[in-house]
């Protein structure tokens, strides 16, 4: 077989494999989410076309689909800034400045990245509940904050290191201070890793399961994926319709930022990792 | 402390940079380190929600190495851990081929690979777990469509079920991961080297096995580092796909460990959650000797 | 130089304070007084609470809070000790499953009710004694009061019975291996699907009772005066009796260790599978709708025992409780006095089929004339056994069901399933029995 062969049906494989392989799942989830009867699989049951689900879970109080919603935006879209500003100031003094100890901290935050959630979670639920901010959104920010440190750190650091320091010279030649030259040179011409940062810790908030599970209680500052994973139903007897609504609401926002921005998605991605 | 005879700019430049480090110093500190210490330090006490707390020392580790349902748990997830990120690295390679061909709308099929990393795994897992349904799931109506079993298959009601349901869920969703990586591996390969080898008249196998593999080894072992650690800590995807059932079969580690915690038990939680802990470090280490870390760091 | 410093610092802690700030707000919502109540369920249940709660909002102008908890017992559980553990103000009622009572007290999580009873209102005395003070009174003061009962006990098919010329349910247990096999081989000419005792034997919590009932009827028991001792030759009896139901006379099949619990079981005697089956009161409602393969011919009936041994229940059910930590005990007292008045407990009684503690409940000629077995469920209710009343019971419970399953499988000979389920109850009990 030759060479240009091979490549065709490679090319064919990918154009019909990749995509079923990902979306059949989502496929799926949007045909029950829009049908009646989730069990139309079934011979004796019929496929009919509704949206009355969706309606059903964006409308009912008891299901609290719009709190989880605003939470779950909410957390992440600060945890996301946080992180995103914090690791550009560590990022800066990392690969501008000189001091002792230099090394050890993008290292030892990688380090910190693989500690086990489970071996966190505990005390830290012991921690919020003595400061009463169980079931407060400061109970999430700032976990999903230090937790999206380590891969904000080393995406800035591959930028900011990108950055001439003769930049940085020049400027303080010109009497500017280090941070001053931080947000007016550095973080616009780093504006791309910056934005990856933001979206990558945006989605990792976003999807954070286990501390969202013990760290908070009901709606006030319950999350998405717990609240779908609580869910059992509204009324009747088989969920699965209104469970595929939800699912649909739920990762419209990460669809949304994928669409748009996947380039700097898939850089940031890279640069965590083939960097590290 | 700087030395006196530093130069002041040295001096000035420590202190700036450990005021931009303080926030992220702080925060790890407060919301890593601590914790950690603090389930270290928990795990040797017997400290439940209706008994006064007791230091206990090496007890909870005593019994947890008596314990068969930790043993299973952890037969479970060493397992689960090896079959999917196995599979996970050959999709992944697999997947990152194909992308690499030049073809139109590739730009959409990153976007396509990318989809079942990028949303929450509680979402995914409920979405697999009505795929999996016994009665009028997917997987069972093209199974027997398609004439390939007689029976419908009890996924999630049976030990072997539920462990294939959870690989097969879990693999789904990292392979875009691993895609992506590895696409990013392949695109560090000088194009020249394969030239060089198409002239010599090598096998697209041969090239692949011999030219492309070794060179983007590094970038497999970081990304096997990732995965592993991170297929170790499984928890979201078991608690809403089979709730570690049937019968405590599908318990990862994590998911053992929560259920001491819910349940008010902390100390015995704590102890399982320094397992896992130590079983990450582990294999963080292994892996660090493996890939020769150390040059890649320089 | 100076003043970059302080300028950075600055800036640094004004963007932390703010973030702190903003994220440790309330909530919106979160800190606002509020009476929440914590209802956990099937879908349609919970609605039912809804409903019943609109009544107590009109009556009373307080504002109720439900928030819903999955089905799942054991999520029920876990959100409630998360809640609880934290000292939050919510929830303030919850609904807690009878084993949980004894870890919430000890806990500290409930707060007694002692204060809020009075002649004119809700008054321990009026529940079953039987239930309140074995289970809800803890050093002299109550914690919990009973919401709804239940037990377990034998359902057995009438029609069957008669056919096959026995007069009625079976009093001992050989009686009841006697008629299961003799009907057993009859029906399962056309229905080779049939069995003749159906009850719960997979490993969950269900098994326990299941087990408790075996072993209480042989004689035997658990006893947990000083020290858990479950090692009884009765219960031994006991043990190869519930072996030998699946293993040697198989009129039970062999799927009761490995699937079996309380729906599966329902499901096969709804069917018309079974002739007999061990499930809970709530099943009488649902065997007797319209639409059942056995509506009407069938009855319930204690449990059989050895000759020379009582019949016994396991105790089941849901109670009430108050929140220690609740910002609104007064309000959250009320909601409780509604949910339990006479009114209420009557119409979960009539509308969802749950068996009320409240004595009066079975005075009202209403009820009396429409729901069934109201004698038989008080003798029953007289048998009634209770799981071990401590703290660690989930601990003990996890050694019980893993011994008692793996007998069930074959595995064990029930001599040693009971000699290995003791040492590691003493285990258990070195660890959390003493202070």
């Amino acid at each position: 077989m030759n060479e240009t062969r091979l490549q065709w049906i490679l090319k064919a494989l990918a154009a019909l494999v990749l995509p079923a392989f990902c979306l059949l799942p989502f496929g799926w989830m949007l045909l029950v989410c829009f049908s009646r009867q989730p069990d139309f699989l079934l011979p004796q049951v019929d496929f009919a076309p509704t949206l009355q689900n969706l309606v059903d879970v964006l409308t009912d109080p008891s299901l609290h689909l719009m709190a989880y919603l605003r939470n779950s935006l909410l957390v992440s879209a600060v945890s996301a800034a946080a992180a995103t500003f914090f690791a550009g100031l560590s990022a800066y003094s990392v690969t501008r400045l000189r001091f002792p100890g230099r090394i050890l901290i993008p290292l030892g935050v990688l380090a910190f990245s693989m500690f086990p959630q489970i071996s966190i979670v505990g005390y830290l639920f012991k921690l919020m509940a003595s400061l009463d901010w169980i079931n407060h959104h400061a109970a999430l920010i700032l976990p999903y904050t230090t937790l999206g440190l380590p891969l904000a750190l080393w995406i800035m650091i591959s930028h900011f290191a990108q950055i001439p320091v003769d930049l940085d010279k020049a400027a303080l030649v010109d009497g500017a201070s280090r941070l001053q030259i931080l947000f007016r040179i550095i973080f616009p011409l780093a504006a791309p890793g910056a934005l990856s940062t933001v979206l990558l810790v945006f989605i990792y908030s976003f999807n954070e399961f286990l501390f969202a599970l013990m760290l908070t209680t009901d709606y006030t500052a319950r999350t998405i994926p717990v609240g779908i994973a609580m869910f059992e139903g509204l009324h009747g007897q088989l969920p699965w319709g209104h469970v595929m609504a939800i699912a649909v609401v739920a990762i419209l926002p990460v669809l949304l930022i994928a669409a748009v921005f996947q380039r700097r998605i898939i850089q940031g991605l890279v640069q965590g990792a083939v960097k590290g | 402390m700087a030395a006196p005879d530093q130069p002041p700019e040295k001096n000035e430049e420590a202190r700036s940079a450990w005021l931009f480090n303080l926030p992220l110093v702080l925060l790890t500190a407060a919301f890593i380190l601590i914790p950690v210490g603090g389930t270290l330090v928990t795990s040797l006490f017997r400290d439940v929600t209706y008994l006064p707390d007791a230091f206990v020392g090496l007890q909870n580790y005593l019994r947890l190495a008596a314990d068969l349902h930790f043993w299973q748990s952890m037969r479970f997830t060493l397992l689960f851990v090896a079959v999917s990120v196995t599979l996970e690295l050959i999709f992944g390679l697999v997947f990152a081929l194909l992308l690499n061909e030049a073809m139109p709308g590739r730009g959409l099929l990153r976007v396509i690979v990318l989809v079942p990393w990028i949303i929450p795994i509680a979402v995914s897992a409920r979405i697999w777990e009505l795929i999996y349904n016994y009665e009028f799931g997917l997987f069972n109506f093209l199974l027997q469509h398609l004439d390939l079993t007689q029976q419908p298959v009890n996924w999630l009601g049976s030990s072997a079920g539920a462990f294939a349901a959870i690989v097969i869920s879990d693999v789904w969703k990292t392979t875009p991961f691993m895609t992506i990586i590895l696409l990013a591996g392949f695109s560090t390969i000088p194009q020249d080297l394969y030239r060089q080898a198409m002239v010599d008249g090598t096998h697209f196998l041969q090239r692949f096995i011999h030219v492309t593999l070794p060179l983007i080894r590094p970038v497999i072992v970081v990304a096997l580092l990732f995965r592993t650690i991170d297929a170790v800590r499984i928890f979201d995807l078991i608690y809403v796909l089979t709730g570690g059932g049937p019968g405590g079969a599908t318990t990862s580690l994590s998911l053992y460990s929560f259920q001491y915690y819910v349940s008010g038990d902390f100390g015995y939680g704590s102890c399982i959650s320094l397992i896992v802990f130590l079983i990450a470090g582990l294999l963080a280490v292994s892996y660090i000797r493996l890939g020769k870390f150390s040059e890649v760091l320089r | 130089m100076q003043k970059a410093a302080c300028g950075a610092m600055g800036l640094m802690a004004s963007f932390l304070v703010v973030i702190v700030l903003f994220a440790a707000l309330p909530g919106c919502t979160g800190d606002a007084p509020r009476l929440t109540f914590w209802v956990g369920g099937a879908p349609q249940e919970v609605d039912y609470w809804e409903q019943l709660v609109v009544g107590f909002e009109k009556d009373t102008g307080i504002d109720v809070e439900i928030i819903r908890q999955p089905a799942a017992t054991e999520q029920r559980k876990q959100g409630l000790v998360i809640a609880l553990e934290s000292g939050r103000p919510d929830p303030d009622v919850f609904l807690m499953d009878i084993i949980w009572i004894s870890q919430f007290v000890q806990s500290d999580w409930l707060a007694p009710l002692d204060s809020c009873f009075g002649e004119n209102s809700l008054h321990p005395r009026q529940f079953f004694p039987s239930v309140v003070d074995r289970v809800d009174r803890r050093n002299n003061r109550y914690y919990a009061l009973p919401a709804f009962l239940d037990v377990g006990l034998l359902y057995y098919r009438g029609d069957l019975l008669q056919r096959h010329g026995f007069t009625g349910p079976p009093a001992t247990w050989d009686a009841l291996v006697e008629q299961a096999l003799i009907v057993q081989a009859a029906e399962r000419r056309e229905n080779p699907g049939f069995n003749g005792f159906v009850w719960q034997g997979a490993q969950y919590e269900g098994l326990v009772c299941t087990f408790l009932e075996f072993i209480a009827t042989h004689g035997g028991g658990i006893s947990i005066d000083g020290t858990v001792n479950v090692s009884l030759p009765a219960n031994e009896k006991a043990l190869q009796f519930m072996q030998d139901l699946v293993r040697r006379h198989r009129v039970s099949p062999a799927n009761t260790y490995t699937e079996m619990k309380e729906e599966e079981v329902r499901r096969g005697f709804q069917r018309g599978n079974a002739l007999f089956e061990r499930n809970w009161l709530y099943a009488w409602s649902l065997h007797q709708r319209p639409g059942s393969a056995v509506r009407g011919s069938i009855g319930l009936a204690p449990l059989p025992h050895l000759p020379g041994a009582e019949t016994a229940a396991t105790l089941g059910g849901w109670h009430l409780g108050i929140s220690k930590t609740s910002d609104v005990k007064d309000q959250a007292w009320k909601l409780v006095e509604f949910l339990l008045s006479h009114d209420t407990q009557k119409k979960l009684l009539m509308k969802l089929g749950w068996y009320s503690c409240r004595r009066d409940v079975y005075q009202d000629p209403e009820v009396q004339s429409q729901v069934a077995n109201i004698e038989t469920l008080q003798q029953i209710v007289n048998h009634a056994v209770s799981r071990p009343d401590l703290p660690y019971y989930d601990h003990i419970s996890r050694i019980l069901q893993r011994y008692v399953n793996d007998c069930l499988a074959g595995k064990h000979s029930p001599r040693e399933a009971i000699t290995a389920m003791q040492q590691e109850i003493d285990r258990i009990e070195e660890i959390y029995g003493s202070p």
